[in-house]
């Protein structure tokens, strides 16, 4: 026994105040004169007994009154073996684990048939119910306790190709706790990944009344090859072979030699031979990918020959199309921005954008609502017409980048934007009197894949006021100098200096290549994304101008993920399978998205039993299959159990007997008074 | 109104004893004034034909003048009687809870008595005792008999226990003449014992009255806890006793010497009134005036 908040006890001393005011203080019976005693009788003696024993009995109610007070705020506590067999009330919890590890073998048949066992071992009454856990966690019906739904749970249950989490099915197991407040045992019925478990073991703590009880369905690794990665670009534009490398790795296998083919379309395209190192990785390159126009299925494939199968394919999409055209905007007569920007983007690799070049004057009769972006290098002044159709399309969505010179000083106006140009910095190229990007903001998708900018210096720059735009760099003065502003549904982003090599010299920089084709595709709505996404990862179906429309989305199988109603609102979906996932927009902007299942699963190394052991330590209820922590008899646990309820209810009673003892004496006292 | 000047702790705030009787007494007539039951001598009785040899003195000459006939006029006769009281003076007299204590309230019953039989010029003495006679004041209706009595009741002084044979035997040596004796007593005695004591006086043509003088806490002790209590008339003699049985087992062994005591008496034809030392004189007074009515 022991106490939750000891120092209470200190309050033992109010003990006193009945004892004083029972034994100590002195009760002086002085004689009192009577007419005659012939009335009275020596045997009411033991009345007065009596009367001193009631006394007594006061002064112990009193004192035990107190005590017991004292001893309520002192929560006591008695420590209590907890047999596994007295929980009253208690609820299985059947987990089966369908991630895509359980695919390897006939672990999931596995699985399933020691669920059924466990059903079909409940007692008469007991209650359960079946979960389905991977990346997230399926009630598969309701807590009954009719074998016959339970099974049919257990029934219902597919494979997937997410990843198996502990911990979220520690959590969902606690939710469940908290909701029943029922002591619960969770049985586990998986390969127990090691790569399953959380980073933070506290994340599978589990609640004090949750018995664990697990059921590894291996308990050794089991070797495994897997197609880890493919590296692939998204899109193609140029025309030629492309580039496909694959990373084939060994989990827990010899060295060996496996065979890795590079498809398309289905159409075996290369095959190689390649030498894996035991538990390492290996590398193959492919350059023979010719892509034709379209949205195309590519996939790399492996030999494998071990048990898990799912893993031996990794997909990837890729789409051949024509670059797209932007507008390059400079006054006649000075080529070398344009020069530089063409450079620049030509040699960012595929080159998804083509450039076309005008000078100012050119530019009356041309509508940018064709061209992917429009750059202003520049510009002192545009023809009225022009900048009204530069206005309306980034209202719609367009996107113009504005370099700013000693023309746009001259304007003392940014062409679109309509900023003000507040000054023009000058510093000369002799001695040191040039500044630098001071400060950058890296979270910019036009600069955050590049932000050594350091070594860059520029001798002009022009200021303005930003106003509310989001400044993305600033120089050593606090000049800002890449602004970004949204405009409408489009987006104009300006460039306090030149493209030229004269008012800077950013462009024989290194960070001036990144730059120029990072901020091309964000511009023109390039999504450079991965060649293939993960399963459970989310793809955006529709942004803001597209309410309404139908968005037709269908998963590896053929079959349309989404019911009418969800098509015309979904604003996103997601990946659940592994393969393709064609999505089909009412724009035109069709998507195939590649699907891989995580290649964590493919390590098959199961978590060790001290972990497991770990584990179920995190509640207070375990016991049932770990012989260490039995400290009690057939695997009791040595639990504290708060008495305090209980001590509240004996000083209930004990002040109703007071009360009732006190009043017999007071009413004495009355009518004596 | 009067009412109030009957009570015993008003009385006590009078000192002189004579001033207490007449308060009592005074208050008591006037307040019997109002009452048509009661009179006493010199009172009208009726009117009788003349008859030969009646005393002319009677005839009713007003009568006479208006209807030419004799008619006498008839009085309730004049009597005297002769009161004894007998005050018992033992230390349980002195026990009082309230602030006249039982003595008082007797010398004041005694000496209202003395008053009112002096007032109707019946012969009044006193014997005060305990265990034996303290006082004795022969019956008397001479000048100055008033003042002896009261002086008498004035000066008793508290004794030692009570014994009713030898004050008793004392009292039958004196009394040669019938009257009414009055005791004032606590009666501490089994009541067997007192009637048999007592009784005697009836045979010699007495009425006896037993005024039975107790205090509120002696008819119904109440106290907050237990008490040590000392008898009064033997100080040696002490005990332990619970506010339970005071409550109970007492109350009811008083109420049952009452009872007997009051159903012997009447038996024996002897009055008996329990002055409750709480309540007022008049009580007492009344009853004295019931007896000496009825035997006349």
């Amino acid at each position: 026994m022991g106490f939750f908040t000891p120092w209470f006890l200190a309050g033992t001393v109010a003990v006193g105040l009945p004892i004083w005011l029972h034994l100590l203080r002195k009760h002086r019976t002085n004689p009192l004169p009577f007419s005659s005693l012939m009335f009275f009788e020596q045997h009411i003696q033991s009345s007065i007994k009596h009367r001193r024993l009631r006394y007594l009995l006061l002064f112990a109610l009193r004192t035990a009154l107190i005590l017991l007070l004292v001893l309520a705020f002192a929560q006591p506590y008695i420590r209590r073996n907890i047999l596994p067999t007295g929980r009253t009330g208690e609820v299985a919890v059947l987990a089966i684990d369908n991630s895509l590890s359980m695919r390897a073998g006939d672990r999931f048949e596995r699985a399933r048939r020691e669920a059924r066992a466990t059903i079909g071992g409940l007692h008469p009454g007991e209650r359960a119910q079946v979960l389905a856990f991977g990346q997230r966690v399926q009630a598969m019906g309701e807590v009954t306790d009719d074998h016959s739904a339970l099974n049919a749970a257990v029934e219902s249950i597919q494979l997937s190709d997410t990843k198996s989490s502990f911990a979220e099915l520690t959590r969902a197991v606690r939710s469940i706790a908290n909701s029943l407040h029922l002591p619960l045992r969770l049985h586990v019925y998986s390969d127990m990944q090691q790569s399953g478990l959380p980073a933070n073991f506290n994340d599978l703590r589990l609640n004090a009344d949750v018995r664990l009880e697990t059921h590894p369905l291996e308990t050794k690794e089991t070797p495994n090859f897997a197609v880890e990665n493919v590296v692939a670009p998204r899109r193609v534009y140029e025309n030629g072979k492309t580039r496909v490398l694959a990373t084939v790795a060994s989990f827990g296998a010899p060295k060996a030699s496996r065979t890795v083919s590079l498809e398309l379309n289905g159409r075996t395209i290369e095959t190689k031979q390649v030498e894996v190192p035991e538990s390492g990785r290996a590398s193959v390159e492919f350059l023979s990918l010719d892509v034709p126009y379209g949205r195309n299925k590519g996939d790399v494939k492996i030999d494998s020959a071990d048990s898990l199968a799912a893993d031996d394919t990794f997909y990837f999409s890729v789409e051949r199309a024509d670059p797209r055209r932007a507008l390059f905007v400079r006054e006649a007569g000075n080529d070398a921005a344009l020069g530089y920007f063409k450079t620049a983007l030509e040699a960012s690799g595929q080159s998804a954008f083509a450039i076309d070049p005008a000078t100012v004057d050119q530019t009356a009769n041309l509508n940018p609502a064709k061209y992917a972006f429009v750059v202003l290098s520049d510009v002192s002044s545009l023809p009225g017409t022009f900048e009204n159709e530069l206005r309306t399309y980034v209202r719609n969505g367009g996107s113009v980048l504005i370099a700013l010179g000693r023309n746009a000083a001259v304007s003392n106006q940014v062409p679109v934007s309509d900023a003000r140009v507040e000054a023009a910095r000058y510093s000369g190229r002799e001695g040191a009197m040039f500044q630098s990007a001071a400060w950058l903001d890296t979270s910019h998708p036009s600069i955050q894949n590049d932000n050594r900018w350091d070594d860059v210096k520029f001798y002009r720059a022009i200021r303005i006021n930003p106003g509310s735009a989001r400044v993305v760099a600033r120089l050593t003065d606090q000049t800002p100098l890449v602004i970004d502003q949204q405009l409408g549904d489009g987006h104009v982003m300006v460039f306090a200096s030149t493209f030229d090599n004269i008012d800077n010299d950013f462009p024989v920089h290194p960070a001036f290549v990144p730059f120029i084709e990072q901020t091309a595709r964000y511009l023109g709505r390039l999504d450079s994304g991965p060649s293939s996404v993960l399963v459970g990862a989310f793809g955006e179906l529709r942004d803001s101008k597209e309410v309404g429309a139908a968005v037709d989305v269908v998963d590896p199988r053929g079959e349309r993920v989404l019911s009418l109603a969800e098509a015309t609102k979904a604003q996103n979906i997601q990946f659940e399978e592994s393969g393709f996932y064609d999505i089909r927009r009412p724009n035109g902007r069709n998507e195939l998205v590649a699907v891989n299942a995580d290649r964590r699963e493919s390590d098959l190394t199961p978590a060790s039993a001290d972990t497991l052991t770990l584990w179920q330590n995190t509640a207070n209820g375990t016991g049932g299959s770990d012989p260490n922590a039995a400290n009690g008899p057939a695997g009791a646990t040595n639990a504290p159990m708060s008495v305090w309820w209980y001590v509240m209810l004996v000083v209930l009673a004990l002040a109703v007997a007071e009360s009732v003892l006190g009043n017999h004496h007071l009413s004495v006292d009355k009518e004596a008074a | 109104m009067l009412q109030r000047f009957l009570d015993p702790a008003t009385l006590a705030s009078i000192s002189g004893l004579d001033l207490i009787a007449k308060t009592v007494v005074d208050g008591f007539v006037a307040g019997l004034h109002r009452s048509p039951d009661f009179g006493f001598s010199q009172e009208f009785a009726e009117y009788r034909a003349y008859s030969q040899g009646d005393d002319l003195r009677h005839v009713d000459w007003n009568v006479f003048a208006r209807t030419d006939k004799c008619f006498l006029k008839r009085y309730r006769g004049e009597t005297n009687s002769q009161l004894l009281i007998l005050l018992d003076t033992s230390a349980s007299m002195s026990y009082g809870s309230q602030p006249v204590h039982k003595l008082d309230y007797a010398r004041f019953v005694a000496a209202s008595l003395c008053y009112m039989a002096h007032g109707q010029r019946d012969a009044a003495g006193l014997i005060i005792f305990d265990e034996d006679v303290a006082n004795y004041v022969a019956p008397s209706t001479r000048q100055g008999q008033l003042f002896r009595l009261l002086h008498a009741i004035e000066e008793a002084k508290v004794g030692t226990h009570t014994d009713f044979t030898k004050p008793f035997v004392h009292f039958q040596n004196f009394l040669h003449r019938r009257g009414i004796v009055v005791v004032l007593s606590d009666f501490y005695e089994q009541p067997e014992t007192i009637i048999r004591t007592v009784e005697p006086l009836r045979y010699k043509g007495n009425e006896v009255i037993l005024f039975h003088v107790l205090d509120p806490q002696e008819i119904k002790p109440k106290f907050r806890e237990p008490v040590l209590l000392v008898d009064m008339e033997n100080a040696r003699e002490a005990m332990e006793v619970s506010p339970e049985y005071a409550r109970n087992q007492y109350r009811k062994r008083i109420g049952q010497h009452i009872d007997e005591l009051s159903s012997k008496a009447r038996a024996a034809g002897l009055d008996y009134f329990l002055m409750d030392t709480g309540r007022p004189l008049d009580e007492g007074l009344r009853e004295y005036l019931a007896v000496r009515k009825g035997r006349f």
